[in-house]
């Protein structure tokens, strides 16, 4: 029951969304040029793009890695905070321990210049 | 002023809830002292990582090795405190809130893990065989091979010293695989050991390509069976309401459920776990790894990850599988006869030193099984005593490979061992020592422990396997003596290798295999004695 | 279950539906009144006037913009993935109004005659349900960026896919201090516990790293190099037109109100009044707090417009830097300090005054220490550049090109030539070396 006003409310907005874009391509209007559909360049002809996308740097891999690395460090200290209080010591000490062992990782990467962007 | 005042304001909220929460979560108990081994290995490899981030680069190297090894030592040292003492015995083997069981099998396993650990880091550490910081390992893996980069890289004396937390990190994966008493404490154990692996079998030095090849292929293959064993676990979850071994076992002896999810998830989980023993029909990465991979390495993976794995499918099938015996030994015949075949009748056919180990490690996994077969304690202590001997023999058979060198690095075509033993019999002679060892030739200790797992086997009742066995013994034999007749009884080649003086580490190495692959043959009992004393898992 | 949720379990559906369209509602108004709100304040900040010819002050500016778009042609380019291009617009805007749905906005009131919380729903993890459902919009930006087929819409949707996630771990490790103090992850729950202090001045530190990481969670200036105009057009919405471009500046805007209202759920005792006014006993009771929430949201609102109007964008390296060698290990520093001091004071007698200043002793000298450290990088780095650049005096023409001297290098003045030394002194330094160059190079 706790999810009728989630699903509500989603209705309308995806209804709203998708209504939008639909309508945004029926009320304006159409005048075919072949230019005027190319990838936008500043003016110049279109860099070509193989297919599926280009390459892009690595870095971007590596800072989603970390992401999640530390995205799973947070999913666990949640329910250690909301739980603190019935934890007590044991629980401070265990997550302190984890808290430093991500950290230990995290000191590797930045002393390796994993989050240098150039 | 302020500042305690809202602090103490702070502790309003948080004592009402409290109060709030008065059935409070019971902190879990942790038995630190009987887990220290573990504690002793993950603390060295992440005091590593600190140390590959702030020791200066020239100090790397000998700080990372000291380290490693007073890791594995100090763990060495924690494992017959723990084993001496009583903590282990009886009902108390159960730590850690039933995650982990630290019995008798269990301390023997991770004894023999930090001890073939020991010798491969030896060999590891290794630099004068191949003269460079970063000895058999590439200066730096993240370069193309061939690229400015990667001579940049080696000009500068780069070295790849993560090789030593990560090799601490994979031995601590496997000191806990065999030890986990559920099913998901042993995906992660597995995950950490074979995570360092895969990284691991890349950063070769020499044929760059080759090496990141078998890397590749490890790594997706690995993936691929570990998702096949963590389906398994769920099915089995699905089955028995939990992942604890016993409590699988208790659901499995009432029969309760659905079979086909029980044998679909033993199914699934075996095929996780013959893959990193490497038996055949899921042994198809082996050849390609050991080859590709650094051949220190190599050595680690083939001694280390064997025992860690064996010891898993060990705990797994005789505890938590132990009331299917029925149903998963014909399956378990089958594995075993065909990995015995497969690994002695290809072997016969390679032409690479390497490559040939690797399907003579195929083979050994094949006899183990057979061990495994028994399903009673005295195969147990077979397999225990097996996986000891065979492990310290098959490092020193990769070490002997890492000494013989062409000017291109190891010279591991089988025809460039011609005449090996002419030219450096002392060599020749430890490898051929080895090689009677996989043979199974008495007075080595391959001898005894084939003899021990195959007279399980034969009480067990497992009668035509162990005639499989004995036969595939023999054509297995064949290859390995024809392999030391062309190592003494051939002329060498004109510009043939030549045998590397190695440093103190690599001859440590091979005269420690040397010697426990003697001993062991001579006077197994003690030995035995031990595994037989361990023998027993406790549920 | 708590007393919100438990009100909002009786709701009737009509009653569910009626605030489902409030919410919505509410949101698209919101949205039209923060741009208008914006360009006039921004204005003002720039001595200028801005909008002021549509409605009164120019109130239905933002209406006629989005009606104009609505009429002007939806282009799709010719190397667009169509589907991902389509659904991109879709998958950003529906996440932002999903946000919404557990932030409070006001305390028991009763609707048509029937008894509720101004609130749509109420979720024992409702924040971890925020981060959840604003993940989903990351990935209306990267599909946008990608699908569209062009160099410029992928780098852009790149970038801000790393922005935001580099942000959104500052920002959920901002949440732990709250949830350590509040024992909850509930968004009325932690409202309810705010009655005395609110979290933004016991947490400060929590809060402060919240608010950087919102800009960069919305990509608003300073941090909006996804849409750096300069470098990238418009960064993953550069190919996007008609509608479509609506929706993405219509979630934009959202989430400006979401973060805003997150943050002052969290920190600002959501819909509770703020000091003086809650002296009036009425202050918290019925259709009141609805003004103090939408007074905080706005004052939050006009927070990011300030920034906008007052900061230059941050380089990419800068900004990343910001995020994740300065938020997050401060962050990881202040959650470990906290629960180390709620532990203490939970477990011992010793005296709060004390702990403070012990803990305050420990960060100065980390600070200090972290200064030094600083300081003998820098220094390092600096000789170890000069080292490195062998020539220290350098080319000011090389390859024909003007170009300024890098760190540790110094320029060589031009040699000036005795003759030009008399008569055409102004001129000697800038043409006489070049020209000569000139005639070096043939």
């Amino acid at each position: 029951m706790d999810w009728v006003p989630i699903a509500w409310l989603g209705g309308i907005a995806f209804g709203f969304a998708v209504f939008s874009v639909v309508a945004g391509a029926l009320t304006g209007p159409r005048r075919y040029n072949r230019a005027k559909l190319q990838a936008y360049e500043c003016g110049i002809e279109p860099t070509p793009q193989p297919v599926g996308g280009g390459r892009f740097p690595v870095k971007y891999y590596l800072t989603a890695m970390l992401f999640i690395v530390f995205d799973i460090e947070i999913v666990f200290l949640y329910p250690w905070a909301v739980a603190f209080d019935s934890l007590g010591l044991f629980g401070l000490i265990e997550m302190v321990l984890f808290i430093a062992t991500v950290f230990v990782a995290f000191a590797y990467v930045w002393r390796r210049g994993g989050l240098e962007w150039d | 002023m302020t500042v305690a005042a809202v602090v103490s304001a702070a502790s309003v909220p948080a004592a009402s809830v409290s109060a709030a929460a008065a059935d409070s979560i019971p902190a879990p108990h942790i038995e630190y002292g009987v887990l220290s081994p573990l504690f002793v290995v993950f603390g060295a490899a992440v005091l590593g990582v600190l140390v590959e981030a702030f020791a200066p680069r020239a100090a790397r190297w000998a700080v990372q090795v000291g380290l490693t090894v007073l890791g594995l030592v100090g763990a060495f040292v924690a494992v017959v405190l723990v084993a001496s003492s009583d903590d282990w015995k009886g009902a108390r083997a159960v730590v850690a809130e039933g995650a982990v069981t630290v019995d008798g099998p269990t301390l023997f396993l991770q004894g023999t893990i930090l001890l073939l650990a020991f010798v491969a880091v030896l060999l590891l550490a290794e630099r004068r065989l191949d003269p460079g910081p970063s000895g058999a390992f590439a200066a730096q893996a993240s370069t193309v091979p061939g690229s400015p980069g990667e001579r940049e890289a080696t000009r500068a004396g780069a070295a790849q010293t993560e090789v030593f937390p990560l090799t601490l990190f994979a031995v601590g994966g496997m000191l806990l695989f065999p030890a986990a008493n559920d099913l998901l404490v042993a995906f992660v154990a597995l995950e950490v050991l074979s995570l360092p692996l895969y990284l691991l079998c890349g950063l070769a030095r020499r044929r760059r390509l080759l090496s990141q090849e078998a890397a590749m292929k490890y790594f997706l293959l690995g993936a691929f069976s570990s998702a096949f064993f963590l389906y398994g676990i769920a099915l089995l979850y699905g089955y028995a309401g939990s992942i604890r071994l016993s409590e699988i076992a208790d659901a499995a002896t009432q029969a309760q459920g659905s079979d086909v999810l029980l044998l679909s998830g033993v199914g699934l989980v075996t095929v996780g776990l013959l893959f990193k023993a490497g038996a055949a029909p899921f042994h198809a990465w082996t050849p390609d790894v050991y080859q590709g991979a650094p051949t220190a390495v190599t050595a680690f993976m083939a001694a280390c990850t064997k025992v860690a794995a064996f010891g898993a499918l060990l705990r797994i099938y005789y505890v938590a599988f132990g009331g299917l015996k029925w149903e998963w030994r014909p399956l378990m015949w089958g594995v075993a006869i065909l990995t015995m075949l497969v690994g002695a009748v290809i072997s016969l056919t390679q032409q690479d030193v390497k490559r040939m180990l690797a399907y003579s490690s195929i083979a050994h996994a094949g006899f183990v099984l057979v061990g495994v077969l028994a399903a009673d304690d005295a195969g147990l202590r077979g397999v225990l005593f097996y996986l000891l001997a065979y492990g310290f023999a098959t490092i020193g058979a990769f070490a002997v490979v890492t000494m013989v060198r062409d000017p291109a690095g190891e010279a591991t075509h089988l025809s460039q061992w011609a005449g090996l033993g002419r030219r450096s019999p002392l060599v020749a002679g430890a490898f051929a020592i080895f090689l009677l060892s996989f043979a199974g030739i008495p007075l080595t200790s391959g001898f005894m422990s084939k003899y021990a797992v195959f007279s399980a086997a034969l009480d067990g009742g497992a009668s035509p396997v162990v005639v499989v066995a004995v036969l595939a013994s023999v054509v297995a034999a064949f290859f390995y003596v024809r392999v030391i007749v062309l190592m003494f009884f051939s002329e060498p080649a004109a510009d043939g290798p030549t045998v590397a003086v190695p440093s103190i580490l690599t001859t440590v190495a091979l005269a420690l295999g040397v010697t426990v692959t003697l001993v062991l043959g001579v006077i197994p009992q003690p030995v035995l004695d031990l595994a037989g004393d361990a023998a027993a898992f406790v549920r | 279950m708590n007393d919100t949720a438990s009100l909002l379990a009786d709701d009737p559906w009509w009653l569910i539906a009626f605030k489902a369209v409030c919410v919505f509602g509410f949101l698209v108004v919101i949205t039209l009144f923060n741009i208008v709100f914006e360009r006039r304040v921004v204005a003002r900040m720039q001595h200028r006037i801005g909008p002021n010819r549509h409605g009164p002050f120019g109130s239905l500016q933002s209406l006629a913009d989005g009606v104009k778009l609505a009429f002007k042609e939806d282009l799709t380019p010719s190397t667009a993935d169509k589907v991902v291009f389509f659904l991109a617009p879709v998958i950003s805007t529906a996440p932002a109004f999903l946000a919404f749905a557990v932030i409070p906005f006001g305390p028991e009131v009763s609707i048509f005659g029937e008894r509720t919380t101004l609130q749509l729903a109420d979720f024992p993890v409702g924040v971890l349900y925020v981060l959840a459902i604003a993940s989903v919009g990351i990935y209306g930006i990267v599909l946008a960026g990608w699908s569209s087929g062009s160099t410029y819409p992928l780098l852009g949707g790149l970038r801000s896919s790393a922005q935001m996630i580099s942000y959104e771990v500052a920002m959920g490790l901002s949440f732990v201090a709250v949830f350590l103090v509040a024992g909850s992850m509930s968004t009325s729950q932690i409202v309810a516990e705010q009655s005395d202090w609110w979290y933004g001045v016991i947490l400060f530190p929590s809060f402060a790293i919240y608010l950087v990481a919102m800009v960069g969670e919305t990509n608003r200036a300073p941090f909006d190099l996804p849409e750096a105009e300069g470098e990238l057009v418009g960064g993953f919405h550069t190919e996007y037109s008609s509608l479509k471009f609506a929706l993405f500046f219509l979630a934009e805007y959202i989430n400006m109100v979401n973060v805003s209202a997150l943050a002052t759920t969290l920190f600002l005792g959501g819909w509770r009044a703020p000091w003086p006014i809650s002296l009036w006993d009425g202050a918290n009771e019925g259709w009141w707090p609805l003004l103090w929430w939408i007074a905080k949201v706005v004052i939050l609102i006009f927070v990011f417009v300030w920034l906008r109007g007052t900061l230059p964008r941050l380089r990419y390296d800068q900004f990343m830097k910001l995020g994740w060698k300065g938020l997050i290990p401060v962050s990881l520093a202040w959650i470990v300090l906290l629960a180390t001091v709620l532990t203490v004071r939970r477990e011992t007698d010793i005296d709060t005054r004390t702990l403070l200043f012990t803990f305050a002793g420990i960060l100065v000298v980390g600070l200090l220490l972290s200064f030094v450290w600083d300081a003998v990088a820098a220094r390092k780095e600096a000789t170890k550049l000069e080292v490195r650049t062998a020539p220290r005096q350098r080319d000011a023409f090389s390859g024909g090109f003007p170009v300024p001297p890098l760190p540790g290098q110094s320029l060589d003045e031009p040699a000036r030539q005795p003759a030009h030394s008399g008569a055409a002194a102004p001129d000697a330094g800038t043409t006489g070396p070049d020209t000569a160059q000139e005639g070096d190079r043939g």
